[in-house]
């Protein structure tokens, strides 16, 4: 079923045109609905055909970027992890990394090395949200509650670095606030491991389940050609045969050491995008073992900080690892200018801009992210299929909506 | 028989049996109870499979077996919604109506040797058959009632499934009637006794019947009526309080009598028990039977836990297709079967 690109925009006149029409339904689908998530998605059917669909965001919309013009540039970290509450480490990452291109500063190896492997860790979480909320759209409760459940480990892990479980607002501009606990690398091998061992049983159950082949084999495609045309990102730009990551055209943090594949796959369906979900797993665990093999020794944080810090901080800092914040890093005022950043959070692609006037907050903040850029798969792929492929698509794309209305 | 109540007059024992038969062994009493616990295992397999407790937390001893009862508090003390746009008559009355007829078709299935002499059972495969293909049209009656897109969409979903599986189904059961040359079931139970289970004689029938059955009962992964991620409940959508607790309750009850029917046509019924009179002609059989078709009813519900929904165009046109082909296969295959054996 291949998808010609409509390129008619989305009008009132349109929209009536429609309405006018005989034989064509209307369905609501949201913002109260099993199948929609914090959005609400206008689908006009003729039959069991999805004629149209217009995907209707904003239901979440928290103001990330108007709020960070209020507030100090270090307070708005926790902000923007918000928006994408299960990957919250690459938000912070891309934000914090726009934040040092103003500074003009470049944090010590280990603390990029540390960013590396909890972003990675934070990759792997994401993507077992997304098959598990994929899962759920194609009514299986079985792997919803496994892949949930199986980023247990990983937030477990998280938790004994930062003492929190979904925001931990771990990367702070000139490094990362605490040092790696002394057994850590051994407590990712235990769960790297127990994910691979889990790996076998989704393949088993998921992957290879007639159903779910045959629901997802061939619906929601697009070309390659039609996913750069459209400005797709992330996972789901490769599911369509691009090979293109940030993390490999871009290298930021310490991703230029690591020798790793970016997967790609030629069909562009929603089953290549189950997929491409898989196997990026499995190199985030390639990344983040070999992150921890060479991990450089020295400081977590900025030198000229840690020169700044009080005895007292200086003691607990070299005792414990934690960096304790002192009055420098709290009150950051950038030199006048702007700076962007890339990252490749778990959707795909992270755009930060941030603007100095050389005060104490952002004069502006401006976050792109790949929920965002992935709606064009409402609007241009899910006309012409049928009704019960819309949570389908909808799940592939994995789709998050707060972290679409930021 | 039933000398022990013998304070009643002879004449109306035959009466006091059909009512127990009705009222509470394979009948209402008894479908409540297995409703409690299939549901429970139903929630408890799956959550099993998927690494969590389940109900648990109303009576913990019991493990949590109580839990409908607990739901079914809570729904009746909901407020009943109806909506504006809503046909009255037919939204209010359809579920009590569906209810009666999903537990209608257990009073035609016999479960014991002696039933013969409460209903006569000459065409009783029939008319369990008969009672079990109405359903369909009051679930679809229902989705229209409710003035709903989503309701709606899940009734017309319903009647093409049912135009596509009930063909098997009817090719199934009539692929048993070929086999046995009967369409007394007590009759077929003692032909399986004298010689083998109907699923040994004919897998092929034993395989379409358990496709539509999780076909017309909605289990997964044909649950494309209810489709929660789709449809949100189907023609059920609008139901609130004691109401959807009725609705919820149809398709379990349904699985019984299917199950039932499945365990006389295919399992050989009450095999190695049999007997005469009330208790060794009805109860003890009955017992057997009971748990057999409870076996098949924790196999289907267990698929919930394993697959996911299918789709609606290719259910129908695996419908019209291979499920087809097999019932035909089937057919074919009970004639070979009672051309050889008898």
């Amino acid at each position: 079923m291949t998808q010609e690109i409509k390129t008619v925009p989305f009008t009132y006149e349109v929209l009536s045109q429609l309405e006018m029409k005989e034989g064509i339904l209307e369905l609501q689908i949201g913002p109260a609905h099993a199948g929609s998530g914090h959005m609400r998605v206008l689908a006009w059917v003729e039959g069991d055909t999805v004629v149209k669909v217009d995907p209707d965001v904003g239901f979440v919309h928290r103001g990330v970027e108007k709020l960070s013009e209020d507030r100090l540039y270090i307070k708005a970290i926790p902000m923007v992890e918000r928006p994408s509450l299960v990957d919250t480490v690459n938000a912070n990452l891309g934000y914090v990394i726009a934040l040092e291109r103003l500074l003009g500063l470049e944090p010590p190896p280990r603390a990029q090395y540390i960013r590396v492997i909890t972003a990675e860790i934070s990759r792997i979480m994401s993507h077992l949200y997304g098959i598990a909320i994929y899962g759920i759209f194609m009514g299986s409760s079985t792997v919803f509650m496994w892949a949930v459940a199986d980023r247990e480990p990983f937030i477990d892990l998280l938790q004994e670095l930062t003492g929190a479980r979904v925001t931990y607002s771990h990367i702070i501009p000139g490094g990362v606030r605490w040092d790696l606990p002394k057994d850590f690398a051994d407590k990712v091998e235990v769960a790297l491991r127990y994910l691979e061992n889990r790996m076998k049983d989704y393949e088993k159950v998921w992957i290879n389940n007639p159903v779910v082949m045959a629901r997802s084999m061939g619906v929601g495609k697009l070309s390659a050609q039609d996913a750069t045309r459209l400005g797709v990102v992330g996972p789901n730009l490769r599911a369509s045969g691009v090979e293109y990551d940030v993390r490999k055209n871009d290298p930021y943090a310490a991703y230029a050491d690591f020798d790793f594949e970016i997967p790609t796959f030629k069909e562009g369906d929603s089953y290549s995008r189950l997929l491409i979900r898989v196997e990026e797993i499995k190199q985030s665990m390639s990344i983040i073992r070999q992150a921890l093999k060479r991990l450089p020794e020295g400081k977590v944080i900025y030198e000229d900080y840690y020169k700044r810090m009080s005895p007292l901080m200086k003691e607990i800092y070299d005792k414990t690892g934690r960096v304790k914040f002192t009055l420098m890093l709290t009150s950051l005022s950038p030199p006048k200018g702007e700076a962007i950043s890339r990252v490749e959070g778990g959707r795909g692609e992270m755009f930060y801009y941030l603007v100095s006037d050389g005060g104490k907050n952002p004069y502006r903040f401006r976050l792109v992210t790949p929920s965002f850029r992935n709606l064009p798969y409402f609007t241009h792929v899910m006309p012409g299929h049928k009704l019960a492929d819309i949570p389908v698509i909808y799940g592939s794309i994995d789709y998050f909506p707060p972290e679409a209305d930021r | 028989m039933m000398t022990f109540l013998y304070f009643i007059p002879n004449s109306w024992l035959p009466l006091l049996e059909s009512a127990f038969y009705a009222l509470i062994f394979p009948g209402f009493v008894a479908i409540l109870l297995l409703a409690f616990f299939i549901i429970w295992f139903e929630r408890k397999a799956a959550a099993r499979v998927q690494m969590r407790y389940g109900p648990l937390w109303v009576s913990k001893r019991t493990g949590g077996i109580i839990q409908l009862l607990a739901d079914m508090i809570r729904f009746s003390f909901q407020e009943f919604i109806i909506p504006q746009g809503a046909d009255f008559i037919p939204f209010v009355f359809l579920p009590g109506l569906l209810l009666a007829f999903s537990v209608l078709p257990t009073v035609f299935i016999p479960i014991g040797p002696d039933y013969s002499h409460i209903f006569p059972s000459n065409y009783s495969l029939l008319l369990a058959v008969a009672f079990t293909l109405v359903i369909p049209v009051y679930l679809v009656a229902l989705g229209w009632a409710a003035d709903n897109k989503f309701s709606f969409i899940g009734a017309l979903r319903e009647a093409y499934l049912l135009v596509s599986y009930e063909v098997p189904f009817i090719l199934a059961v009539a692929s048993a009637f070929l086999l046995y040359g009967s369409l007394d079931l007590v009759k077929i139970v003692g032909i399986q006794e004298g010689t083998l289970p109907g699923i040994i004689l004919n897998p092929l029938a034993a395989i379409v019947y358990i496709i539509a059955v999780i076909r017309a009962t909605g289990r997964v992964p044909y649950d494309i009526v209810e489709a929660d991620s789709e449809l949100v409940f189907g023609p059920y959508t609008e139901y609130s309080s004691l109401m959807f607790g009725f609705v919820m309750g149809v398709p379990y009850i349904e699985l019984y009598s299917y199950s039932l029917l499945f365990s006389v046509l295919f399992l050989s019924g009450w095999a190695p028990v049999t007997g005469i009179g009330f208790l060794g002609g009805l109860i003890l059989p009955g017992i057997v039977t009971f748990v057999k078709s409870v076996i098949v009813m924790c196999f289907l519900v267990f698929l919930r836990a394993v697959y996911p929904r299918y789709k609606l165009d290719k259910a129908v046109r695996a419908g019209w297709s291979w499920v087809f082909y097999l019932a035909l296969a089937a057919l074919l295959l009970s004639a070979v079967v009672s051309r050889v054996l008898w």
